[in-house]
């Protein structure tokens, strides 16, 4: 895990560190590493794009917006990914609040760098599978960015089985969970 | 012939996978399965009839999400899908069916929002929809949370007199998503009163048997299973399932020698796959699976188990002459329950003992806003104590796993109360060896009572495994003459009836100096008397040391592994006396020393120090000091929060100055903190508390996902005149701002700052917020420049 994002995530600028917390970093690095259970699942859909939003073949999920029009310009084809470290993180950082809250933050911060890791895993993958058929990929765009409302969540999470595959659910008002999670649209170009 | 008569002599073979083979005939992605129940539901017919030409005794109705929550705003109603899918299923002449109940498809708390009472209410609406339409069984599936199963399972006994089987699934590790092991779902589910359990989906069957062997071994009832037809494979974005019916079989027969009853298939298996097991299953007899005989308290992720072992329980989560605990229960101050679970279970201890019981106090309310707490930081079961039948009752309905109910006696009503309690939620009971007369004098009479007590609960069917007893611990320095008495019927009890016995070692040296002195060799002698558990302070290092000294002598810890890892350790670790003689406590904090500020305070009140002058002058000063350089962006908010850490620290013995001599400390000011409804990050929040009662404030701290009405209900009784709000998301925000229309339209005299991430000050004024805080930082500003009017 890149140290340079926990401490982004931090709110780092260049501060000078103190010994003791450059270690206390390092600590809740390799603890977020142990703790998590990384899982991610994927799949792969035509689509087509409509003036009011971008439809995807075969399946009952239609994307209202100018934003994702826009983010999958050029694409016929869109992969649908869903990511999450498992539960057991969640626990150790709530734990970890009401004994230690620096070291939650922190360890909340190597989470967040964590699912990001994961993404750019599940990410390359997919690349992998655009160049297979001499193509490139748009970057990772989630419901909440743009117009594309967050409401699409449960959608996604339906649409890749993700309760079932990976353990990750929305709660009514679309957070997902276990938190540290993301679901995301990579368009093929 | 019923379904479970069939199920006594016989093997009862459900159906496989409905998805797959909707998904075969067409149905898209992202649509909800059961809909077809109306718009297709001769194909649903269609596939049930392959089934049951197949060999299936069972059909599963489609009717898996068919619950309000993911049926929220769409074409047909809840009631109308279960409805048409029972009706689908009936029409395939199977023997039985059973209705679907799979997951709500929300996480519960504490790691989600929904509640223990929602999740129940969803899934009694579909019992009772299922119910009416005359289903033969329900079956509760592909659940990865037992607090999920537990509220299904509830609903399901409660509102209809059906058998119920229930499912859950595992992952490679042995576990479920959610942390749950395969004892732990044994235990428990046994214990809920489940007519068969097991596995379902996830893994296919070769993976999966490590956990039905596990299952094998501590299930009280018969074992499903019904595996996914081995790992699935992606080939170009379509699933696929890499084994043949005939492998599944193979891996079936393995199965059915280690007790397994009912089978069936999940995701990926087809007719063929059932045409198969049955094949085979007709040609051999079911096996009975051995009862456990030995007895596992569980909390929703950990199983412990209470033979052969000495248990410590950690005594600390009990009011009675605990003045800080009393406070802190009075006064809401949760954090202080979960950090002494964290510690009790840090030191070792194996079970926690939680009682809530204070003079003028909703008792029942309490001890479970005490549990939740507990649950949501620890992972020990717990041994939930009071005196109150109904207070136990809430309790045990609402925790987590299998618990200990601490106790019953041997009064007739107590036994009357207490032990239904026991047999419905299927608990473990400590007993307790006194009656109408008050405490025998005599062994022999203590003897007697608990026998009493154990016959009675073999009326209500309560085996006598799930029994201990408390022999009861009389005070030393008022009854001598009865301590040893006490032990004697340890001794009688372990020898005629064979049970597990527990005492309460502290009780013994009320009013003696060095009590740890008398409690740890009353410890020695009760444990030498055959005590199995010992309800103790496990912060103590006296008696977790002579716990750790009997178990080496008692040839539990074998070769002392655990001993010599325990104390070669610790004599190697050098006692850290820190030398902060020349540092002043402002460079202390200011360099965020969290572990040394509580000692620099205490040495500077023994020498006189006046405590409101170092929180005026010292604390603040040295907050101010890294304040400012936070906003200057020298320090960033790491080393921010580690000099608040020093102060929080140092704080807590100001407290105890303040407490040892009877004096309330003046608070500058009440401040309410909550996460609004809906939302359940909370770090942020919780910095923010700790800046502010650094600052001298009374922080009152109602947690995350806050409903409004209590927001409302606290200010008004608290004469609350500030209130900071958090949102971390978009959406609910939306909540924070219904939270402030509230407030407004209430007329309270109480003005509101808010903050979080995706906040700032045009959504402040969008929400109709008084104050915008940008960080922790700004709230503490905003709280001074209030109250310094």
């Amino acid at each position: 895990m890149d140290k340079s994002e926990v401490l982004r995530y931090l709110g780092h600028k260049g501060q000078q560190l103190s010994r003791g917390l450059d270690l206390e970093i390092d600590e809740m690095i390799n603890k977020c590493r142990d703790i998590s259970k990384p899982k991610y699942v994927y799949k792969i859909y035509n689509i087509k794009k409509h003036p009011d939003g971008v439809e995807f073949l075969g399946s009952s999920l239609y994307l209202f917006g100018k934003s994702v029009i826009n983010h999958l310009k050029g694409a016929d084809k869109c992969a649908i990914f869903a990511a999450t470290l498992g539960a057991d993180i969640d626990r150790e950082i709530a734990v970890m609040q009401k004994t230690d809250i620096t070291r939650a933050l922190i360890l909340d911060a190597a989470a967040s760098a964590l699912i990001e890791e994961v993404c750019d895993t599940a990410q390359n993958e997919i690349a992998g599978l655009a160049k297979r058929e001499g193509r490139k990929i748009t970057s990772r765009y989630s419901p909440g960015y743009g117009d594309l409302s967050l409401d699409y969540q449960q959608k996604i999470l339906n649409m890749l089985d993700a309760q079932r595959k990976i353990g990750l659910t929305a709660s009514t008002n679309n957070i997902l969970l276990p938190r540290k999670s993301v679901t995301a649209l990579i368009g093929f170009i | 012939m019923k379904v479970l008569e069939h199920l006594k002599n016989n093997f009862l073979l459900f159906d496989g996978a409905m998805g797959t083979m909707l998904q075969n005939e067409g149905l898209r992605d992202g649509e909800l399965p059961e809909v077809l129940n109306i718009e297709k539901p001769g194909i649903v017919s269609k596939i049930h009839r392959q089934y049951v030409l197949a060999g299936a005794d069972v059909v599963t109705a489609n009717t898996f999400g068919a619950n309000s929550l993911k049926f929220k705003n769409q074409k047909y109603t809840v009631k109308e899908v279960i409805l048409s899918g029972i009706k689908c299923a009936k029409e395939s002449g199977a023997k039985y069916v059973a209705q679907d109940i799979g997951p709500t498809g929300a996480l519960l708390e504490p790691m989600g929002t929904l509640t223990f009472e929602e999740a129940y209410d969803l899934y009694k609406e579909q019992v009772l929809i299922g119910k009416e339409a005359g289903v033969d069984l329900f079956i509760i599936e592909t659940i990865s949370d037992l607090y999920e199963a537990k509220a299904a399972i509830l609903a399901a006994k409660e509102n209809s007199g059906l058998p119920v089987f229930c499912t859950m699934t595992f992952e490679k590790d042995g576990r479920t998503f959610c942390g749950v092991d395969a004892v732990s779902a044994a235990v428990t589910l046994s214990s809920l009163g489940v007519d068969a359990l097991g596995v379902n989906c996830s893994l296919g069957p070769k993976e999966i048997l490590p956990v039905v062997e596990t299952l094998a071994k501590y299930s009280k009832v018969p074992l499903i299973v019904q595996a996914n037809a081995g790992l699935p494979k992606d080939l170009g974005g379509k699933t696929v399932y890499e084994i043949t019916p005939e492998e599944y079989t193979n891996e079936i027969k393995k199965m059915a020698d280690l007790g397994v009853r009912v089978f069936g298939g999940c995701c990926g298996t087809t007719p063929e796959f059932i045409k198969s097991m049955k094949n085979y299953l007709d040609t051999v007899k079911p096996k009975e699976i051995a009862p456990p005989g030995v007895s596992f308290a569980t909390s929703g992720t950990k199983a412990v188990c209470l033979d052969g072992r000495t248990i410590v329980v950690g005594e600390r989560l009990n009011p009675t002459g605990k003045k800080k605990l009393k406070e802190a229960l009075v006064s809401n101050n949760m954090d202080y329950v979960a950090r002494e679970a964290i510690e009790q279970a840090q030191h070792g201890a194996d079970i926690l003992d939680v009682n809530a019981g204070l003079p003028d106090i909703d008792e029942p309310k309490l001890l479970q806003k005490v549990i939740k707490e507990v649950q949501s930081v620890v992972n020990l079961p717990l041994q939930i104590d009071s005196s109150d039948p109904s207070a136990i009752e809430a309790a045990v309905r609402f925790y987590n796993g299998r618990p200990i109910i601490n106790s019953v006696n041997g009064k007739k009503e107590s036994m009357e109360k207490i032990l239904p309690i026991v047999k419905k939620y299927g608990t473990l009971v400590v007993a307790l060896t006194l009656d109408e007369g008050g405490i025998p004098k005599k062994a022999e009479e203590r003897l007697n009572i608990a026998k009493k007590i154990i016959d009675e609960a073999e009326k209500y069917g309560i085996s006598k495994e799930d029994i201990i007893v408390d022999a009861l611990v009389l005070t030393v320095s008022a009854q001598q003459e009865e301590v040893l008495e006490t032990l004697r019927a340890v001794k009688l009890i372990k020898e005629h009836l064979k049970v597990k016995t527990i005492l309460g070692i502290s009780n013994v040296s009320f009013g003696l100096p060095n009590r740890e002195l008398i409690n740890k060799t009353f410890l020695a002698a009760a444990l030498g008397a055959g005590l199995d558990m010992a309800i103790i302070n496990p912060m103590s290092p006296g008696m977790m040391g002579t716990i750790s000294a009997y178990k080496v002598l008692s040839n539990e810890d074998k070769d002392a592994a655990g001993f010599i890892k325990k104390f070669a350790s610790e004599e190697k670790r050098e006692v850290k006396v820190v030398d902060n003689e020349n540092t002043s406590l402002f460079d202390i904090i200011v360099q965020g020393r969290k572990d040394e500020s509580a000692q620099k305070v205490s040495k500077m009140l023994d020498e006189g120090k006046d405590p409101l002058d170092i929180i005026e002058n010292e604390f603040v000063g040295a907050l101010n000091f890294v304040g400012e350089k936070f906003e200057k962006g020298e320090i960033f908010l790491p080393q921010l929060m580690q000099s608040a850490q020093a102060v929080k620290n140092a704080f807590v013995v100001i407290s105890d100055f303040y407490q040892s001599r009877g004096v309330k400390r003046e608070q500058k000011g009440k401040i309410l903190l909550a996460t609004v409804k809906g939302d359940i990050h909370d770090i942020g929040k919780n910095i923010v508390k700790m800046m502010l009662e650094n600052y001298g404030y009374e922080v009152f701290d109602l947690g995350k996902d806050v409903d409004k009405s209590l927001i409302i209900e606290t200010i008004k009784k608290e004469n609350i005149t500030l209130a900071g709000l958090s949102a971390l998301m978009t959406t609910t925000v939306k909540s924070m701002k219904e939270t402030i229309d509230e407030i407004r339209k209430e007329n309270l005299p109480c003005k509101v700052m808010v903050g979080g991430a995706v906040l700032n000050e045009d959504y402040a004024r969008f929400v109709g917020a008084d104050y915008y805080a940008k960080d922790a930082q700004g709230a503490v500003q905003i709280a001074r420049e209030f109250f310094k009017k």
